[in-house]
């Protein structure tokens, strides 16, 4: 259990995440979320509760859009999630990702996670004879379309941010700013990833990811040693603000199922 | 003329040993048609290639875990928050189990290039900058869009030979009522030669036909509707029940290697009617229940 405290607070890091996360969200977004999101789903309730009143959040896999439902559930398909203002259909919401100009935030991850933001969910090693074969891709390949991608992992070490991805099975800056604009893609590339213990964002010339913040009580040589590449690391690094009492108690109101605690 | 059959019945008239494509319904730990996949099991029919929805599960994963599947077409086998499907896994680890690596646009738009005799699908650009296309070539290509002159992504249409799908309600001539989300079942049921529909409820047509826009899946489609109350079990009926989370975790702490792995297959399916596993899940079934059934919009009455 890796609880975070100070004299007034006290949170867990996931909880952090989801605050984090949607504090990048605006009230014109709509966002879509795919497998095991309870912490994107808890990042869009926030922010339509804080300040993003009118944001839109499609719950993929059942599909329902703007879910309403305390406490959060686990699962991105639960029959509980249509407790919702509308649903599409599955196979609206792929077409719809299709367009590029009407979903604009995804929330990705992956077993490894590359420099330039490049995901995989595919295979560790080689694709043939993989060490570990991962759960599959799913609709990662979305995110060359959408307008903002948000990456989120519980898992911050060198196994999983490594330089290059083994398998692409999700395009962030595919090789760098050459490939990048090469391609043409209609997306607008990451722009944040959030783990346990800081946020990164990505230098607009190099396309690499670069720290921004360490959450309360990490050190940014705690950060270097585990992530598997060289990360731009600028002379002064911010702490990653505590959520407000407000944001907490949105959050456990939402979450009483404790999906976020002790995490 | 009505379709109903036992489940031993409809397996064995309709599932025949070394079948090429099947596709299984439902998505993540919802809706998998479980009463078919494990009567499959117990006739011991093998499957050339399995489809999954865009996230398989149990589905796929104990078919797997009974040596049944030769290869499998899948975007994600897996038992989301809870874990990794061990079967699936160490099958491609080992290679023992061939996969064509998909991704859920594919499999979505496949299935719909199937239902309408499309010839192929033009996918949206894209999956050429991921790996996939270069894994799967039988089911990924690319060709100039006479349109623009452009080099575009174009998936083969997905024609499954056998769908086995479950929905909430049907009539004895499978028109049918899919509660929640549809996930891509009634395009698997659109795009496939025989289809096979495990119910929670069989009623009457007359009941049917008071939410006719309800009922999304129409008999003509359907080949055998098998009444099979609790077949989704250990995954969700939506409208009826919910998972079985502790049951999940029970089947991955026994999979953990092979022999577990037949182990569950013996104890909880090849060595049991689907009565007598019922039997035994009955009191945790209860348990999950739904306090009242889905709603559907029914007709107005008629005027004056």
């Amino acid at each position: 259990m890796t609880v975070i405290s100070d004299s007034s607070l006290t949170f867990s890091r996931s909880e952090l995440m989801a605050v984090e996360l949607s504090k990048r969200l605006r009230n014109d977004d709509v966002t879509v979320m795919g497998t095991a999101s309870a912490i994107p789903q808890i990042a869009c309730r926030l922010a339509q509760l804080t300040h993003a009143p009118d944001l839109f959040s499609i719950a993929g896999g059942t599909c329902s859009v703007n879910p309403h439902l305390a406490p959060v559930v686990p699962s991105c398909g639960d029959y509980d999630l249509l407790r919702a203002d509308t649903s599409l259909s599955l196979n609206d919401v792929v077409l719809l990702e299709g367009r590029a100009d009407v979903l604009t935030v995804f929330f990705a991850g992956g077993l490894q996670i590359d420099a330039y933001g490049n995901c995989n969910l595919v295979a560790v090693g080689d694709y043939s004879h993989p060490a570990l074969r991962g759960p599959g891709t799913v609709g990662l390949p979305f995110l060359s379309r959408v307008g903002r991608i948000l990456i989120y992992t519980q898992s911050h070490n060198a196994r999983t941010f490594v330089e290059h991805v083994d398998f692409l099975s999700g395009p962030g800056f595919l090789q760098g700013p050459s490939s990048w604009q090469a391609a043409g893609l209609p997306g607008g590339g990451p722009q944040l990833v959030v783990t346990p213990l800081c946020t990164m964002g990505f230098d607009p010339d190099t396309l690499r990811m670069r720290l921004e913040t360490v959450h309360p009580g990490v050190e940014v040589d705690q950060v270097r040693a585990a992530t598997g590449f060289e990360l731009i690391i600028p002379s002064s690094i911010p702490v990653t603000p505590e959520p407000t009492t407000e944001q907490l108690s949105i959050l456990r109101k939402l979450d009483t199922n404790g999906l976020l605690k002790g995490k | 003329m009505s379709k109903v059959l036992s489940l031993p019945e409809a397996v064995d008239r309709f599932v025949p040993d070394g079948v090429g494509l099947v596709t299984v319904g439902g998505m993540h730990l919802h809706n998998n048609p479980m009463a078919l996949v494990r009567e499959v099991i117990r006739q011991n029919r093998r499957i050339k290639r399995l489809l999954t929805s865009p996230c398989g599960a149990l589905n796929a994963e104990l078919l797997i875990a009974a040596g049944l599947i030769d290869e499998i077409a899948t975007s994600y086998v897996g038992f989301e928050h809870i874990g990794l499907a061990p079967c699936f896994r160490r099958g491609i680890e080992s290679g023992s189990l061939k996969i064509l690596e998909c991704d859920e646009a594919y499999i979505t738009h496949g299935l719909y290039a199937g239902a309408g005799g499309l010839p192929f699908v033009a996918l949206p650009k894209g999956i050429e900058f991921t790996d996939i296309p270069k894994v799967n070539r039988e089911n990924y290509s690319f060709t100039t869009d006479p349109f623009t002159g452009e080099e575009v992504p174009v998936g083969a249409p997905l024609k499954p030979d056998v769908a086995l799908l479950h929905a909430y309600q049907a009539d004895a001539q499978g028109n049918a009522v899919v509660a929640g989300a549809h996930f891509v079942d009634r395009y698997m049921a659109l795009a496939s030669k025989t289809v096979l529909l495990q119910v929670e409820q069989l009623v009457s047509t007359e009941e049917i036909s008071k939410h006719p826009q309800g009922t999304t899946i129409p008999g003509f489609l359907v080949h055998a509707v098998i009444e099979a109350p609790g077949g989704c079990y250990p995954t969700a009926s939506h409208g009826a029940y919910e998972f079985d989370h502790q049951a999940i975790v029970e089947y991955l702490g026994m999979a953990k290697d092979d022999d577990g792995a037949q182990g569950y297959v013996s104890q909880f399916v090849t060595d049991l009617s689907e009565h007598e596993y019922l039997e035994k899940a009955a009191e945790r079934l209860e348990k999950l229940r739904y306090g009242s059934g889905p709603l559907a919009v029914a007709l107005p009455d008629r005027k004056g």
